[in-house]
């Protein structure tokens, strides 16, 4: 099995913040597990989409749920008309067959699912498979990569430390205001003024975070507001429907938004 | 009627604080200033981090006052921003001062414009001077103002222009405050010489939604800022009213000397309820009926410092509510292995099937279903109102103001999760006097009444631990539960009048401690001496304490723990 679903063909845009490409690729070679942190929305994702392609390798990404039981990440007994039959999960297979394995906001899953991964996370690289007695020896090329987005719910969710202590991590913010218009330019097809237009109004958002708000506008926001933009709505309403209303059920924040895109406009 | 209060500032405060907050990153808090009677309009005014807003604005349409209160804060807002530093009046006339401050006004809101281009549109609108209003001081200071933001507006009077052509030209140095000074003084010496007639008492700045600017200027001795000030004082004397008046002496409660200090006075005494044993770890043996608990009723307050606390941590409680909703949402859990449910549990079915192969008796729990876990929960949070929860912190708060503001909000917390909750509170005056006082008990709902009560707690004797773990104890236990949380809020180690030996209270206590977990109550400690080197983790076990070594940051640490201890 070559995962070939799995590889990316083209190129898929990033624009690079600081050193982040080369310390990834240092951590890759020696199969460092790493752990994304960021706000939502700020190109995690994206980072590793860009880096499987950068290194030729397939990546296999699990969105975790708090409903996710480790069976969903290692696999389980399937029925077939001969009896039961074991079927790989999305970690097993990225292990046996030398995937980059990408787990998206891995806080939503349970502590006790998480626990798994912890045997691949350290230099014993092996996946035990309890239910079939196996043990998998991780293939060389196996690279495990997490997101983790200590947000505000970091009360109740948390990594445990013994998961948190087995990553290398690196931190991911929103870019600078002209760097992210970039983005957003490139993104959304628009052109620069615009995009910087809408840096801006992101930025009136993420002036509220924490004081009625839980996250400021991402730029995946800006970029939606952008794409908007770029079929011919108009600022208000292209900031309207991708990003206030979006961000906030409470009137009130997106009265004082509204007011505040108003501001930005010429 | 409503129509109106919908258009008041109070019904637009929310989204007012986010607009200045969006646009400035600032978050000053807004106060509403009480409807003008008779009295000359007022004006918006800031300071100390607060903007205090009019209620409403006398003389504008209903449908210009939202955009009246925004342009409001978003012209304090650039004060906040560009106004770095309060300007000294010196030897500045009235007259000079009010022309400082219209071209700071002006400065400030053109530096605003460069970044935000779309407060014009709500600025200018409320700018309607013209010449017709005549050449008096206020209707020229007007026009003056009109023509620095109006690019349009042309006004025959050669000093507003005069002023107009000054102000543009520097518009290369409008960051620098100094300009204002400058231009302003000038334009007043003109003024001077004209030799105008200037009532800086009746001076009302003009156009509504520009600030009455005494915030601009440092306090002079004499102030013009008078009436503004007293609202100041007014302010800071309801922050104080939210706390306790101190102690006449903060002697620490485990001194001798307490003895002879009387009983509280006015506290009329409170009913003996109940008898409990008290550990001796000397002979290694409860005492039995050794202290006295008396139920004291708690005295109601003022309802409105608790609301005020609440109001206070206003960015806390939003926090916490989200907090809540997360808590709330993520109770659905899915149930595996059941032997009924709505859906076949693959994993079950599986091992059913094998289980038939192999020729064995199968499982029949194959179902799975979705329940909404229910959180059987009590909670009971038992507060130390010792004489040293009077302490004040360097920022000036006493302890027990922060326990009664961290209670508060859990309280508020629970309400919404809808979790079965009591707040009491202890203090004792040896064992026989014990007292314990119900603040909120379960069955009662999280009402004013209960923030009355709240509100007038007062601190004073000492911290008997022991007898107050082992009555909110027997409470809990009358409740049935799945789950019986036992929070206690302490600021120091137990001490009493008759004790000498400072082990003997802290061993009674863990005593109590041990006892209630043989009896299925979790007990928990938030510890609040910030210093350490305490008992606790001796009195509840290392892993049931919470220290909390800023001790402002309770109100918001209380609530979370609570949150993490129930999630």
């Amino acid at each position: 099995m070559n995962l070939l679903d799995h590889r990316i063909a083209a190129e898929p845009y990033y624009r690079p913040l600081g050193g982040e490409i080369t310390l990834f690729e240092a951590a890759y070679a020696s199969r460092m597990p790493m752990m994304l942190k960021g706000p939502t929305g700020c190109g995690k994702s994206r980072f590793v989409e860009h880096m499987a392609w950068k290194l030729g390798k397939p990546l296999i990404t699990v969105a975790c749920h708090e409903d996710m039981t480790a069976s969903d990440l290692v696999g389980r007994y399937l029925l077939d008309s001969n009896g039961t039959v074991w079927h790989d999960g999305p970690l097993t297979r990225a292990v046996r067959h030398g995937a980059i394995c990408y787990l998206d906001e891995i806080v939503e899953a349970r502590q006790d699912t998480t626990v798994v991964i912890h045997p691949l996370a350290d230099d014993r690289r092996v996946l035990p498979l309890e239910k079939t007695g196996e043990l998998v020896t991780a293939h060389p090329d196996f690279h495990l990569v997490i997101s983790y987005n200590p947000g505000y719910q970091s009360v109740l969710k948390d990594l445990k430390e013994s998961t948190k202590q087995r990553f290398a991590a690196l931190q991911f913010v929103y870019p600078d205001a002209a760097l992210e218009a970039e983005i957003v330019a490139h993104e959304a097809g628009i052109g620069l003024t615009d995009a910087r237009l809408l840096v801006a109004i992101g930025e009136r958002a993420r002036n509220l975070k924490g004081h009625g708000l839980n996250e400021g506008a991402s730029t995946r926001m800006l970029i939606h507001a952008g794409q908007l933009m770029a079929r011919g709505v108009a600022v208000e309403d292209a900031c309207q429907v991708a990003l206030i209303l979006p961000i906030s059920d409470d009137a009130d924040m997106r009265a004082a938004l509204t007011a505040a895109v108003a501001a930005c406009l010429r | 009627m409503s129509a109106d209060a919908a258009l008041r500032f109070s019904a637009l405060q929310g989204r007012l604080g986010g607009f200045i907050g969006a646009l400035w990153a600032q978050h000053p808090k807004l106060q509403s200033l009480a409807p003008e009677g008779l009295d000359p309009p007022r004006r918006v005014n800031f300071g100390h981090g607060v903007i205090r807003v009019p209620e409403a604005f006398r003389g504008i349409p209903p449908d210009a006052q939202s955009r009246l209160f925004h342009a409001a804060l978003a012209h304090a807002g650039a004060h906040l921003r560009y106004t770095t530093a309060r300007l000294l009046p010196g030897g500045l006339k009235p007259l000079q001062i009010a022309l400082v401050s219209l071209i700071e006004d002006a400065r400030v809101e053109h530096l605003a414009m460069r970044e935000f281009p779309g407060l014009r549109r709500l600025f200018l609108p409320f700018h309607v001077a013209e010449p017709a209003h005549g050449a008096l001081v206020p209707a020229l200071l007007a026009r003056l103002a009109r023509a620095l933001i109006d690019p349009d507006y042309a006004d025959p009077d050669f000093w507003v222009m005069k002023g107009r052509a000054m102000f543009l030209a520097a518009a290369e140095d409008w960051h620098d405050p100094a300009v204002s000074r400058r231009i302003g003084g000038l334009l007043g010496n003109d003024l001077g010489q004209m030799r105008v007639q200037f009532d800086a008492k009746a001076y009302i700045v003009e156009p509504a939604y520009r600030d009455d600017n005494l915030g601009l200027w440092v306090p002079a001795a004499a102030p013009p800022a008078a009436d503004s000030e007293t609202i100041l004082e007014a302010a800071r004397a309801e922050k104080s009213e939210t706390e306790p008046p101190r102690g006449e002496d903060g002697e620490p409660d485990n001194q001798p000397a307490n003895a002879t200090r009387p009983a509280d006075p006015g506290d009329d005494t409170g009913m003996p309820i109940a008898t409990y044993p008290e550990w001796d770890f000397l002979i290694r043996q409860a005492r039995p009926n050794w202290t006295t608990l008396r139920a004291y009723k708690p005295k109601p307050g003022d309802k409105a410092a608790i609301d005020g606390i609440i109001g206070d941590h206003a960015p806390v409680a939003r926090k916490l509510s989200a907090l809540i909703r997360t808590a709330c949402a993520s109770r659905p859990r899915r149930l595996r292995h059941q032997a009924e449910g709505d859906a076949l549990d693959l994993d079950a079915c599986i091992n059913a099937a094998i289980s038939l192969r192999a020729g064995e008796m199968p499982d029949p729990r194959i179902y799975t279903r979705v329940e909404r876990r229910i959180r059987d929960l009590a909670t009971l949070v038992l507060l130390d109102v010792s004489q040293s929860a009077n302490d004040r912190l360097p920022g000036g708060l006493s302890i027990l103001a922060l326990e009664r503001a961290a209670a508060a909000l859990l309280g508020e917390a629970m309400e919404s999760l809808g979790d079965r909750f009591a707040i009491s509170a202890f203090c004792s005056n040896g064992r026989h006097d014990v007292r314990y006082c119900a603040i909120k008990e379960f069955a009662a709902p999280f009402d004013d009444d209960s923030k009355r009560n709240l509100a007038g707690l007062k601190a004073a004797l000492s911290t008997r631990l022991g007898a107050a773990l082992r009555h909110a104890g027997a409470e809990l236990a009358r409740e049935s539960a799945y789950r019986r949380l036992l929070l206690v809020v302490s600021d120091g180690e137990p001490s009493d009048i008759d004790i000498g030996d400072r082990r003997y209270l802290a061993e009674d206590a863990r005593q109590a401690v041990q006892e209630l977990a043989r009896r299925g109550i979790d007990v928990f400690c938030v510890g609040l001496n910030a210093g350490g080197g305490s008992d606790f983790g001796r009195i509840f076990g290392r892993h049931r304490v919470f220290q909390i070594d800023r001790i402002e940051s309770l109100p918001e640490k209380l609530p979370q723990i609570y949150l993490r201890l129930t999630a």
